[in-house]
């Protein structure tokens, strides 16, 4: 057998054998929704515990439109229509006079009182909010507090109740400011109707029949679920495949396994070798996770979600990502010199996985926007980002994908040969952590 | 034909000449001792042998060929940095070595091999679970599996009990005996004395000395005596240099000295049950080129 193929068999075999492999083929997909998981045990288990709000009102006239606003929304939204359920906890509202001569003395004794829980939070609207300042034609707009509604509690940035009440509180302000307009009170229902704005899928001619399909709904699902979930499995495969190259190869160089190796085989094809386990390890997990998706969809009656024509291109992705992770992780792992070294060189060689994926969201609000553009082409980054660009609707130009395959192409083979050429220096330097400068030089040189 | 043809070669790591224009020949089917302090340049040396390092200038031809485009099946290599796959059982890992090698199934002699070094009974435990001296002949093993034509073997006895000694020996040996050329290094001077058909010796990444033992021995004369005396014989008339290995002495005698001078000197002030005049030992030739009076000698010479 082939040397390259017969290292690459020792490799795969002693990885899809060891417990970590199947432990994390489990755990990984767990990890990865566990966000929504949490989420999803949220609406099953919400909080339903009344909150208490206090209302200081410099206006004078604003705390009951608001207090009715919210009453109309309880009633609305607070229990399952059909079940009956409840669905979202009970706001109740206490006015509170100003105390106009020292503010800050009141609001400190609302604060003690959040922190006692005597109240969940509290508003103080300012005594101009009925009359919002006009915007300054150099576009800074900086509302004075006198305008304001200030919301005060210790929920953090991410407050249900504050998205919850912001609603009540501009229709009651709103009510307010019509009334005073002179508005029957009996039409505010209808001035401040709002609007339905339904996400819609572009209409498109069936091929077979010629006719105009009709348009559809587009989901959340859709639009958001599928190519996120596309590209996070993109990532969490090419991690787990790539991930335990940097450290087996360091621990591997540590117990002196190479040079009798090296003897028989030659570092590209002992570096090539363990690419093409990895490769075959994250085909395999690939096979297993998008088989298993699959059945899930089909089980849902929902396989018109699959995105059955990106698979080749997710595949074309995997590998290219797999090969130049595990490439770059071999050779960090050939240039450690303890535990300690490949800990410290992980963050760098996770480093074209974890950037796009911070730039994952802005890319899928904006996908034709110039970032989304220039990131999906930059090579490192092209595999997650001109997939996640893919998989939106609409997609890509038919030629965007191949000219970033042919820089993926490039950029791989590059990292490859790099790879080999530290692979071979630094495998058998033993006690001497190698500088960057050092993997530069030894990646220019041989 | 030679084995090995090593012209001119040298390797430098940064400042460092480990090799400096090294050339020698290896006789097909003969045993090939390298030997020289720590960090003299055999491993290297060997490692070029085997194409893990390229030399900088010079040439290596292993059985008339230049090896520098890939591995060799025939050429079994034992690093002095013993290493395995820790978590492979035993019988996988010799396959595997085996055939990364050869390329070609190597079952029936690994279980061979297994048979003759008494770990047919570990064949199937994992690498991490044998003792050290186990784990050596497990990687001695993948060393001589497929069987080579050319045998290099880095420091091979080194941490292995007698027992483990002898049958590592006599495996060298048989091999020899079948055509196989060896080359090994040590620094057991009694090792490179009764197996080495011929000997080198490499210091400071130069060859200092490179024939067979006799040879290497003439070039010293007999200048050696061995005394067992009741009494000290330090300051005995002509001798430079003594060396007490606790029931012998070994003295070196000047130039022009006269053994008889020494004798009659030695009898006026001791009893003496033992009296002999023999070439240096490869020992004290190794202490006379790399010791620490060489070392002054050289350094009176630069001054």
């Amino acid at each position: 057998m082939n040397r390259t193929l017969l290292v690459a068999k020792r490799d795969y075999l002693a990885a899809v054998r060891s417990k970590p492999f199947l432990f994390g083929l489990i755990l990984a997909p767990i990890l990865g929704c566990s966000g929504f998981l949490v989420i999803g045990l949220m609406k099953v288990k919400p909080d339903l515990q009344p909150r208490r709000i206090a209302i200081v009102d410099r206006t004078g006239v604003s705390f009951s439109a608001i207090a009715e606003a919210a009453k109309e929304k309880n009633a609305k939204e607070m229990f399952d229509k059909k079940s009956g359920t409840q669905l979202t906890p009970r706001y109740d509202f206490e006015t509170v006079a100003p105390d106009d001569a020292d503010p800050n003395a009141q609001r400190l004794q609302l604060s003690d009182r959040v922190r006692r829980h005597e109240i969940f939070a509290f508003l103080d609207i300012g005594r101009d909010a009925l009359r919002p300042p006009k915007s300054k034609d150099d576009g800074e707009e900086k509302v004075p507090e006198s305008s304001r509604v200030d919301y005060f509690s210790n929920a953090g940035a991410i407050d249900q109740t504050r998205a919850w009440i912001s609603g009540p509180v501009s229709d009651g302000l709103r009510r307010v400011r019509l009334a005073q307009l002179g508005v029957d009170p009996s039409r505010f229902a209808d001035a401040l109707a709002p609007a339905t704005v339904q996400n819609m899928s572009l209409i498109r001619r069936d091929e077979a029949t010629g006719r105009i399909e009709k348009a559809h709904k587009s989901s959340e699902t859709e639009t958001f679920m599928v190519p996120f979930a596309l590209v996070m499995l993109l990532m969490m495969i090419v991690l787990a495949s790539a991930g335990p190259m940097l450290g087996g190869v360091a621990e591997d160089k540590m117990q002196r396994v190479y040079e009798m190796l090296l003897a028989s085989a030659t570092p590209f094809e002992l570096i090539m070798g363990k690419v093409a386990a990895a490769v075959a390890l994250s085909l395999t997990s690939s096979v297993l996770y998008l088989a298993g998706g699959l059945v899930v969809l089909s089980a849902m009656a929902q396989m018109g979600l699959a995105p059955l024509t990106l698979l080749p291109w997710f595949v074309i992705y995997l590998v290219a990502d797999v090969m130049v992770l595990c490439g770059l992780g071999a050779a960090l792992g050939a240039a450690c010199a303890s535990p300690n070294d490949a800990q410290h060189l992980a963050m760098l060689l996770f480093m074209p996985v974890l950037l796009p994926a911070f730039l994952l969201m802005v890319v899928m609000q904006q996908p034709n926007g110039a970032l989304a553009l220039a990131t999906s082409f930059f090579p490192p980054f092209t595999p997650m980002l001109m997939l996640a660009r893919q998989a939106l609707p609409g997609g890509v130009p038919a030629w965007q994908p191949w000219v970033g395959l042919i820089g993926v192409l490039l950029w791989t083979f590059a990292t490859t040969w790099a790879a080999a050429r530290i692979f071979r220096v630094g495998i058998l330097m033993q006690g001497k952590t190698a500088s960057y400068s050092d993997l530069f030089r030894w990646a220019i040189r041989g | 034909m030679d084995a090995i043809e090593i012209s001119g070669v040298t390797k430098t790591f940064g400042e460092l000449a480990a090799v400096d224009d090294l050339s020698l020949t290896v006789s097909e089917g003969s045993v090939y001792g390298f030997i020289g302090p720590n960090g003299s340049g055999k491993t290297t040396t060997m490692r070029m042998i085997v194409n893990i390092f390229y030399p900088d200038r010079g040439s290596i031809r292993v059985f008339g060929q230049d090896l520098r485009a890939g591995r060799s099946p025939h050429v079994g290599y034992l690093p002095e940095e013993r290493g395995l796959y820790r978590r492979m059982e035993v019988r996988a890992l010799l396959e595997f070595h085996g055939e990364l090698r050869g390329g070609r199934n190597v079952t029936a002699e690994v279980n061979q091999w297994l048979a003759r070094l008494d770990l047919a009974h570990s064949a199937k435990q994992r690498v991490d679970t044998l003792s050290k001296g186990m784990s050596q002949k497990v990687q001695f093993i993948a060393a001589v599996v497929p069987e080579p034509k050319l045998l290099i073997l880095d420091e091979p006895f080194t941490g292995l009990d007698p027992l483990s000694v002898d049958t590592i020996r006599a495996a060298i040996l048989e091999l020899r005996r079948r055509g196989a050329t060896v080359i090994l290094s040590t620094h057991d001077m009694s090792v490179a004395e009764s197996m080495c058909d011929s000997i080198l010796m490499i210091y400071r990444g130069r060859k200092v000395l490179d024939g067979t033992l006799e040879a290497i021995q003439g070039q010293y004369g007999n200048d050696t005596i061995r005394v067992s005396a009741a009494g000290g014989v330090d300051g005995l008339p002509g001798v430079e240099k003594v060396r007490d290995l606790g029931q012998v002495q070994e003295l070196r005698m000047a130039r022009g000295c006269d053994p008889q001078e020494v004798l009659r000197a030695l009898v006026a002030r001791t009893r003496v049950s033992g009296f002999s005049i023999a070439k240096p030992s490869l020992h004290d030739i190794f202490v006379r080129i790399a010791g620490q009076e060489a070392a002054e000698e050289r350094e009176a010479r630069h001054e």
